[in-house]
């Protein structure tokens, strides 16, 4: 074994990439550390109770618990029900449909999902909050549950088009030889290229799950806003709140200052371990059953 | 490519959907004076109530001012103050006054308000419950309904409906005069809640949609689908009209205020004269409020903001 081993070839490309890739963890690096030192003059003046608080008042009390749940409900949400709708179309474009028709697909999912969450917002805001209303007999439209749903909505064509991506690049011979042995299109599909897949379709969720949890402006408008748990905390047609949607409301008012912002940037410190840990935490799982 | 494309037309859009609302940038040419090297710019936001009245005086003083340029954002009365107290601002805009916390906070700034308007907060509801006969409440019934002590609308003289009780962000203009009226203490706690808005214009879109709501609103932005109710005083039931906030009589009136740091000077101060001049005051009335300089209402400007 010699020495450069671990970078064998050290010319100028390397040196290229490597600035970039350092530019690229570097980043992720200094926002985790001035998350971690800005959030510090609220854990001191409440301690670690700034987690399980369930109460928020400006200037009086810092309860992150809410927000905490609220986003863990709405991400939930939107997952389960994201999920049959997004892995059922990318099977039908990926499996079943012609060259043509799926690059129209395609391409129409693609254009979706560049679609920024304010149009989905004032479309929540303007159709789905009475829509839910309505169906379901509600008093109020704006609930956790119509959070949840219209971030399904937005997050479909993301993960429906990373799922498509996964399930085609699983090599054309695992199809031509499961079918030679005398399978269905249909058991090929589930029994062969959806495990083959796996990681691909897994990393679709969780890109998915990470914009959900990061929405801000749409959830905002639906969910209702308000800094309580439901009774009981099931109950998805209550008002909550997100964690983005929290930041979002009261970030302009304490720019920079006073407790109110150290409490506004740990509950960002928070969702980035959220979203870092059940990232981590669903490719562990992931590799562990392979 | 395509999906990149498609978000850069839909973000320009959005922007413009949202232009009236979150981001005004007023003025024939206002991005060549961008540009230009000698123009001055005077930075605005704050309350949603003020906002109608500045962005307007804005446009017209940019038409005569060809060198100064004014940005007018919104965001609330209490980002108007901090946004002056922190110097990101040249101007504020505040629906309500500056609280002594406040001014501990930016002593350095030393905060000056310039009252440009009189305005009055109503309590509103939704057209249906108007409609089946709630036309009047107390101060102790509003007060209960923010508690959650009341929750029933059948509890005040209305249907058998719940009431879906509408809060503001907690450093909202409206909701410190709103809340000063109710329980005496600006910042106190609405327990009774199930919403919380920000702008007037959120809130007053909730309280249309629903048909069981009560909220809190500048009496300026009442509507037909968000009626404003009389307060009752005794066998006294005062209406939320320009005439009785003229009048002295309703309970539940502000200034409107403009906070800069220290006295306002230079271009500053020349925008600040020209809302409070003849013609700057004429915004002030068609944006529904009433100017300060009308004869009727100059011994109540030097008062204090509420009854």
């Amino acid at each position: 074994m010699n020495k450069h081993s671990l970078f064998p070839e050290r010319g100028p490309a390397f040196w290229w990439t490597g600035f970039t890739a350092l530019i690229a963890a570097g980043t992720i690096f200094i926002l985790f550390v001035s998350l971690v030192i800005e959030s510090v003059p609220v854990f001191k003046s409440q301690g670690l109770s700034f987690l399980w608080g369930a109460d928020w008042f400006a200037g009086e009390a810092y309860g992150a618990l809410p927000m905490i749940f609220g986003s863990l409900m709405v991400t939930g949400l939107a997952v389960v029900m994201v999920l049959p709708f997004a892995l059922g179309s990318a099977i039908l474009t990926s499996e079943f449909l012609n060259g043509r028709l799926r690059l129209v697909v395609k391409a129409a999912m693609e254009l979706l999902a560049g679609v920024p969450g304010i149009i989905y917002g004032l479309m929540g805001i303007a159709v789905l909050t009475v829509w839910v209303r309505d169906v379901f007999g509600l008093i109020d439209g704006n609930t956790l549950f119509t959070a949840g749903l219209l971030l399904a909505v937005m997050i479909l064509p993301t993960v429906m088009t990373l799922s498509e991506d996964a399930l085609r690049s699983v090599p054309g011979e695992f199809r031509d030889t499961a079918l030679s042995l005398g399978l269905t299109r249909m058991e090929m599909t589930l029994k062969v290229v959806v495990p083959q897949a796996l990681p691909g379709l897994a990393g679709a969720v969780f890109l998915g799950l990470g914009r959900a949890m990061g929405e801000t402006i749409a959830v905002m408008l639906v969910i209702g806003g308000i800094d309580r748990i439901p009774q009981p905390w099931f109950n998805l047609f209550a008002p909550g709140q997100s964690i983005p949607s929290k930041i979002g409301r009261e970030a302009a008012e304490a720019l920079g200052f006073d407790v109110q912002w150290s409490a506004l940037i740990a509950l960002g410190l928070v969702l980035f371990v959220m979203v870092m840990t059940l990232t981590s935490a669903g490719n562990l799982l992931l590799r562990r059953a392979r | 490519m395509p999906a990149r494309f498609s978000r850069k037309v839909i973000l320009g859009l959005a922007l413009v959907l949202f232009g009236t609302g979150v981001f005004l940038q007023i003025g024939p040419g206002g991005v060549t004076h961008a540009l230009a090297q000698d123009s001055t710019v005077i930075r605005i936001a704050g309350s949603t109530t003020v906002l109608p009245i500045v962005s307007r005086a804005a446009e017209q003083f940019q038409t005569r001012n060809s060198s100064v340029r004014i940005t007018v954002n919104a965001g609330g009365s209490g980002v108007g103050i901090h946004g002056t107290g922190t110097r990101r601002l040249d101007v504020g805009l505040a629906s309500r006054e500056i609280t002594s916390k406040e001014k501990n906070r930016y002593a350095s700034s030393r905060l000056n308000t310039t009252v440009i308007g009189r305005d009055a907060v109503a309590c509103v509801v939704s057209s249906e419950i108007f409609d089946s006969g709630v036309r009047s409440l107390s101060r102790q019934q509003i007060g209960d309904i923010y508690l959650g002590k009341i929750t029933n609308w059948k509890q005040v003289g209305g249907p058998d409906r719940k009431i879906i009780v509408i809060d503001k962000e907690a450093h909202r203009g409206t909701r410190h005069v709103f809340m000063k009226y109710l329980f005496g203490k600006s910042n106190a706690r609405a327990p009774g809640a199930r919403l919380v808005t920000g702008s007037n214009n959120e809130e007053q879109a909730k309280i249309a949609q629903s048909d069981s709501a009560i909220g809190m609103l500048s009496i300026a932005w009442i509507n037909n689908d968000v009626v404003g109710i009389g307060i009752r005083e005794g066998h006294q039931v005062i209406k939320p009209t320009l005439k009785n906030v003229r009048a002295g009589r309703f309970p539940i009136a502000r200034n409107l205020n403009l906070v800069t740091a220290g006295q306002p000077r230079g271009v500053v101060k020349q925008f600040v004269n020209y809302l409070l001049s003849k013609e700057g005051q004429v915004f002030v009335e068609v944006s529904g409020y009433i100017p300060i300089r009308s004869p009727q209402l100059m011994s109540q400007v030097a008062g204090s903001h509420s009854k």
